[in-house]
């Protein structure tokens, strides 16, 4: 990524979880950090997700657990091995210290637990896409 | 540190009788047991009746659930049970369907069956006992008829049985899974609330302000909010339904967020009984003192119960028990020490329960009714919540009332205005949360807990048992059941559904189908996702 061209981030909330509170906050955090973001709100299959992540061509994938639909997580990152596409993917959310291993086990980059400052998620944005 | 309201009101070091010197006893406050009921419903109190001290329960398939629920009666449970259900059930879609089969069982009960709910309540009784099951609203309908259904079965008359198992069709505003129009939402509502008040069922509908303030909503939106939504429904089934509103009042029960701002948050369960009071005689007209009493049950706040040091969790717990306890109400369910991480284990479950024993039993607050009232602190501080929420309530009614609100976006911008202002000030250092901005330790020293989970084989078990188990149905009946409900679907906005409902129901047609079929008869895809076809010819 050339340093003019803006970070450009999909932020979803997946499966059947309704809780959106979360993913529009960090939104809007990401956004007031100059970033753009591509917000896809809720119901989002893993299909979808991976399916909007390619078309949008982001640079990194956020998503917002709150209803432990963690398979559903796994799924995506299957998928995203099986379509070639890597981009790192990190959580937020109510997530146990033994899934958030499970899912980093299965590739997410990053979990931010409750109450993680506006300031760690745009800092860690920043250095993981300027690697 | 703010010394702030939640709604950002300057608090003082201290009050005196200055700041209430407008307030009149009989008009304003009134005894307990009088208009309007700032005090209470019961002269005596929790002397008549303690609250209801419950648990929310629901994890997995209906036998897990069932195993739950007999561990929370042992556990002393017995005056009430509360299960949620779902995110598939909450959709609804069933457990068999493609998204269904990935979160079956996931954060509540799959409960999208009369099969289900048959096994649910295996050896626990359907009366003597209030029955909530919450969580989704277009299963309200479902779950109505899962009553009926299971009181027949039984051989008990329907009335017997109390409890609520109806609930608001504006959940998915607040980040409630609903995938259902609020339109169809709306008219199922007033459906399944015309069918409790004519068939005279001692069944409830919670009209809730907990979601919102879950996810961020401030105490003077949810007052005018919770008003908003009752004179928006309950008007419905008055003018569009010749409902007597007097019946109607014994229908709605509210669901209050207690967090941890102790005094604020018994000056707004205090209010919201004055403004509902207000609202029932002035708007309604009610003739019954009854009719002009709110129910009021208390959530204890899930958004204050942190992630990190979850034991503290034991403290805030108690602490918003006690504040609920204060504030008066019919029933406690409490969010407890894991609630940042699961469903409630069995020993945060334990725990819960007994917090409100301790509460209920050792601190003297069952003694007297309203111990606060006349505090020059908590009467101005109802006064200015309520006061506050006068204000929103305009806002709201200026745009047309509580629909026509959620429509132009105004509801869900309060509340995300809100959660972000809440999060700048943990963020900033102006509210303090212990183990979170304050007192902090390193994650590797963090309090171990038992954690309760759903593996994604127990998920596909539940679903690959509905797919067999819908084979072994009577395909026939089901089939008659769900052309009729079809046929009644297409015969208007005020023709009510519920009768073919509960006979789709007892026919063992499942959420997915029977509220997909009223979709369709709307015009709108039979699966909420559109992923899967009708499976009937209509």
């Amino acid at each position: 990524m050339s340093n003019n061209q803006r970070i450009k981030v999909l932020v979803s909330v997946i499966g059947l979880d309704g809780h959106f509170t979360g993913a529009e906050i960090v939104s809007r955090y990401l956004m007031d950090a100059g970033m753009e973001v591509v917000y896809l709100g809720i119901y989002q299959t893993p299909e979808m997700i991976v399916s909007a992540a390619i078309q949008e061509n982001v640079d990194v994938i956020g998503i917002s657990s709150h209803a432990a639909n963690y398979e559903q997580i796994n799924l995506l990152m299957e998928l995203m091995k099986k379509n070639n596409f890597s981009v790192p993917v990190m959580c937020g959310g109510s997530i146990p210290p033994q899934d958030a291993e499970a899912l980093i086990k299965k590739g997410v980059s990053k979990i931010f637990l409750p109450h993680s400052t506006s300031e760690s998620i745009v800092d860690y944005i920043v250095s993981i896409v300027k690697k | 540190m703010k010394r702030q309201t939640d709604y950002g009101l300057e608090i003082k070091p201290v009050y005196t009788p200055e700041d209430i010197a407008d307030l009149d006893y009989a008009k304003d406050i009134g005894d307990p047991g009088s208009y309007p009921f700032t005090r209470g419903y019961h002269p005596d109190g929790y002397r008549s009746r303690v609250w209801t001290r419950r648990m929310t329960g629901g994890i997995g398939s209906s036998k897990r659930t069932n195993e739950q629920l007999k561990q929370f009666r042992a556990m002393g449970q017995t005056q009430g049970m509360l299960i949620i259900c779902d995110r598939p059930s909450a959709m609804p879609i069933d457990a068999d369907h493609p998204m269904g089969r990935r979160e079956a069982g996931v954060l509540g009960w799959h409960a999208t069956s009369l099969l289900e709910f048959e096994e649910l309540m295996e050896d626990i009784p359907l009366t003597g006992q209030s029955i909530t099951l919450l969580g989704s609203a277009p299963l309200s309908a479902l779950r109505l008829g899962y009553i009926v259904a299971l009181a027949e079965k039984r051989g008990l008359d329907w009335r017997k049985v109390h409890g609520s198992v109806s609930e608001y069709p504006f959940g998915h505003i607040f980040g409630q899974t609903d995938n259902l129009p609020l339109d169809l939402n709306i008219k199922l509502w007033l459906d399944s609330t015309e069918f409790i008040v004519r068939n005279k069922l001692h069944i409830r509908s919670g009209i809730l302000t907990q979601h919102f303030q879950e996810s961020g909503g401030n105490n003077p939106q949810a007052l005018a909010i919770e008003i908003a939504m009752l004179k928006e429904l309950l008007g419905k089934l008055v003018n569009e339904r010749g409902l007597d509103f007097d019946d109607l009042a014994l229908i709605p029960y509210e669901l209050v967020s207690v967090g941890s701002r102790f005094f604020e948050e018994i000056a707004k369960v205090r209010a919201l009984r004055r403004m509902y009071a207000k609202m029932a005689r002035e708007t309604f007209k009610a003739k019954t003192d009854k009719a002009c009493q709110l129910l009021i049950a208390v959530h204890t706040s899930s958004r204050t119960m942190t992630y990190q040091q979850p034991l503290n969790n034991i403290a805030r717990c108690a602490i918003e028990t006690l504040a609920g306890a204060i504030a008066g109400c019919t029933a406690i369910d409490n969010a407890c020490l894991d609630n940042a991480y699961a469903e409630p284990s069995p020993f945060a479950a334990r725990m819960s329960l007994n917090t409100q024993h301790i509460v209920s039993d050792e601190t003297g607050v069952t003694d007297v009714t309203d111990p606060l009232a006349g505090s020059y602190y908590v009467e101005y501080l109802t006064n200015k919540v309520e006061e506050e929420a006068y204000k929103v309530l305009k806002q709201i009614e200026d745009m047309g009332g509580m629909i026509e609100a959620v429509k132009q976006g105004f509801i869900k911008n309060l509340m995300r205005e809100s959660a972000l202002q809440k999060q700048r000030d943990i963020e900033s250092g102006e509210r303090l949360v212990v183990g979170v901005n304050e007192l902090v330790i390193p994650p590797e020293e963090d309090d171990k807990i038992p954690i309760q989970s759903v593996e994604a084989s127990d998920s596909e078990e539940i679903a690959d048992r509905m797919a067999n188990w819908k084979k072994t149905r009577d395909i026939p009946l089901l089939k008659e059941k769900i052309a009729q409900l079809y046929a009644d679907s297409k015969k208007g906005y005020d023709f009510n559904l519920m009768p073919a409902i509960t006979e789709a129901v007892k026919a063992y047609g499942t959420a997915g189908e029977i509220i997909g079929v009223i979709r369709k008869a709307y015009g709108y895809h039979y699966d909420p996702l559109e992923m899967i076809n009708c499976p009937f010819e209509l």
